[in-house]
């Protein structure tokens, strides 16, 4: 399928070409029979307002006004091709969503196409992912998406040199924060073990372990490690008590 | 204060159970009863049927109501409050929260604030979609619980956590196959009531709502302590920035007001800045977004200083000029504060101070501005801010929480954690586990906190 039927300006790259159309209509189905669907898109008049006030749509090739349009009129060949790069650019702003005259929700539509497509473990997601590989230790591990030890200077170096000034004695600096349980450095505030063995009940019995072990094996066996470690002191410390 | 004497001062409680604005709307309404208020009926109805438990706020919690933009008021409890801590504002902005509790110890209300609470994991969600609805879901309903637990109400301190579990709790009411996903996870972890039903709260409440609903007493606490010190911000021109996740999502549960833009711009923050006496400073890109994109602020962020830049700092200094940009988010802070030096880069150079309402509320009623208010951690210039409150003193302040530090490294270096412990007493604003919810052994999740080990 060279040619786009209705004719729109976006391209299908090779790569999507390429994969067979039942695939394409697996994936593409997939997303429109998440339970959210139906209550994200409703209809559209192509008024713009979304794409109008979209921040992602000022600096990058992106469009909710497309994203909508293209499930309305079942593109699979586009939506297919969509969810291997284009809609990474949606900065989940909802901007669109309080916008739409129709109450539609076209960064909610991106949310369930960007899950999919990690469930579906993309090459292009993949690639997508690998700097986020800290982020995703962190939070998968410890429960706490930020800690103050990632602000290391040399990945934020556009944030400029008082990075490194905070960096230094950084304990020191954490332990004057008044109030106990934000002192910790490898965390965002101390989770207690009890509270992150709960957390990692919720990752294995959600799936998320394994959408996990599909996108980066590597990372999957780090974090596995750490939450076994943790399985084990839980279990020593509290032993015999239920 | 009770639901009828509620009722009789500000509107009428309807069929099915919520409070609502009198005939006459304090502000014009576009949609008045949205298809949103009906959430709130079908709580009721599965609570009827056994299907969930609602975690009421009741007089303990001292409600104080605020509107929304439909004609449903929102009951914001301000006493007893669980905190729902930030990751962001933690790790990155720790005189965020530590200001909340300053104001809490200051109105001497009752708080709790423990490790047994998980980040929302929203931010890995929305940047990655990594997760999915059924384990935000979980995660959102055991941290709920566990407020529940402990006879605290839970108050939301970022605004990626706020969004979020607005969204989901939509998504749980209006769908059966979500809580029927979620319930045997929940029993697995002895998240469920003793007669196996979900715990759901009332209200989800952020704490700008809290401060929102708090102005007129921080306003009192202004002008008897901040004026004592000589504080005066009647010359601080603010531009507010209010956060895509807090208004935009799940937009009818937010407080508007008539004082504010007659109620057609969102409430919070603007308020109390305009309860302080500081000037509001209006700018035309107020609608748009910071930038942070939660996968942009980390590995695009060319995007969000792009964003940062050229629709917020420049044309706030262009238009406005304002001393400070008031935010009430983490992600927001963040970005409008560290995309700032970048821009030397570009010749797009516009230093102006960033701080979240409760931190300028704080500065403002007198907290200390690096012990307390933790500005060290600032990247944007709030030096000259501090001078235009009339913090001329801020020189001597900071060398105060530098001795601090250096004593505090040095005790720690020695080994000498009783001492510092001693010293914690006297410079926390939470005495160090005064009060926990569990009587288990203390052990964290990295156990890299030797102060504190079991």
């Amino acid at each position: 399928m060279d040619e786009h039927n209705y004719g729109y300006n976006l391209s299908i790259s090779e790569k999507t070409k390429m994969v067979p159309w039942e695939e394409k209509v697996r994936v593409v189905e997939e997303v429109k029979s998440d339970f959210r669907f139906k209550e994200y898109l409703f209809g559209c008049l192509n008024c713009g307002v979304c794409t109008a006030s979209c921040p992602s749509n000022k600096f990058f090739d992106f469009s909710p006004r497309e994203i909508v349009q293209r499930f309305l009129e079942n593109d699979v060949e586009v939506l297919y091709d969509m969810m291997h790069e284009y809609i990474w650019a949606c900065s989940q702003c909802f901007t669109c969503w309080i916008r739409c005259p129709f109450g539609n929700n076209p960064g909610g539509l991106v949310a369930i196409m960007r899950e999919v497509a990690v469930r579906n473990a993309f090459e292009a997601t993949k690639e997508l992912l690998k700097p986020y590989g800290r982020v995703l230790l962190k939070v998968m591990t410890t429960g706490n998406q930020l800690s103050a030890d990632m602000l290391q200077p040399d990945l934020f170096p556009d944030w400029g040199p008082k990075m490194a000034d905070i960096m230094e004695d950084l304990k020191a600096k954490r332990l004057a924060i008044p109030f106990d349980i934000g002192k910790s450095v490898k965390t965002a505030w101390e989770v207690s073990l009890e509270t992150i063995i709960e957390l990692y009940t919720i990752w294995r019995e959600t799936g998320i372990f394994e959408m996990l072990e599909k996108l980066d094996p590597n990372l999957y066996n780090v974090i596995m490690d750490i939450v076994e470690e943790n399985e084990e002191r839980y279990q020593k410390l509290y032993e015999g008590e239920e | 204060m009770a639901h009828a004497e509620l009722e009789s001062k500000w509107g009428y409680v309807s069929p099915g159970g919520i409070l609502r604005y009198p005939e006459e709307p304090p502000f014009p309404v576009k949609e008045y009863d949205a298809h949103y208020d009906h959430i709130f009926e079908m709580m009721e109805e599965l609570e009827a049927k056994g299907e969930i438990l609602i975690h009421r706020i009741t007089e303990e919690y001292q409600p104080i109501p605020v509107y929304t933009r439909t004609g449903r008021i929102k009951l914001i409890p301000t006493n007893k409050l669980w905190h729902h801590k930030s990751c962001g504002q933690c790790g990155n902005i720790p005189g965020y929260p530590a200001s909340i509790f300053w104001f809490m110890n200051k109105f001497g209300l009752d708080y709790l604030n423990e490790p047994h609470q998980t980040s929302c994991t929203a931010w890995n969600y929305y940047g990655f979609g990594i997760s999915n609805p059924v384990a935000l879901a979980t995660i959102w309903l055991r941290n709920m619980h566990q407020a529940w637990k402990t006879g605290y109400y839970p108050l939301i301190h970022c605004g990626t956590s706020f969004g979020s579990y607005k969204e989901i709790r939509r998504q749980l009411i209006m769908n059966k196959e979500l809580r029927d996903a979620v319930k045997p996870i929940l029993k697995k972890l002895g998240r469920l009531t003793e007669d196996g039903r979900i715990v759901i709260p009332q209200e989800i409440v952020h704490y700008s709502e809290w401060v929102h609903a708090m102005r007129y007493r921080i306003k009192e606490l202004y002008e008897k302590e901040g004026k004592a010190k000589k504080i005066d911000v009647s010359n601080v021109k603010v531009a507010i920035h209010n956060a895509s996740h807090t208004y935009k999502m799940i937009a009818d549960d937010y407080p508007y007001d008539p004082e504010v833009y007659n109620g057609q711009r969102p409430a919070a923050s603007t308020a109390v800045i305009k309860a302080l006496g500081a000037q509001v400073v209006d700018y035309s890109t107020w609608y748009d977004c910071c930038g942070f994109g939660f996968r942009h602020i980390l590995t695009e962020r060319e995007f969000t200083r792009s964003m940062a830049i050229q629709r917020k700092l420049k044309v706030i200094a262009e238009e406005v000029k304002a001393d400070v940009i008031i935010t009430h988010d983490t992600g927001c802070t963040t970005t409008l504060e560290k995309s700032q030096w970048i821009g030397k880069a570009h010749g797009m150079y516009y230093p102006v101070a960033v701080m979240p309402d409760v931190m300028f509320a704080a500065l403002a009623c007198g907290a200390h501005p690096f012990k307390v208010v933790q500005l060290y951690w600032n990247f944007s210039h709030y030096e000259p801010l501090l001078e235009k409150m009339g913090i001329t003193n801020w020189r001597e302040l900071k060398k105060e929480w530098e001795d601090a530090v250096k004593y505090i490294s040095e005790l720690e270096k020695a080994g000498k954690y009783d001492e510092l412990m001693e010293f914690f007493k006297e410079y926390d604003l939470y005495e160090p586990y005064s009060k926990t919810s569990t009587g288990k052994p203390r052990a964290s999740a990295t156990a890299d906190i030797p102060l504190f080990e079991s």
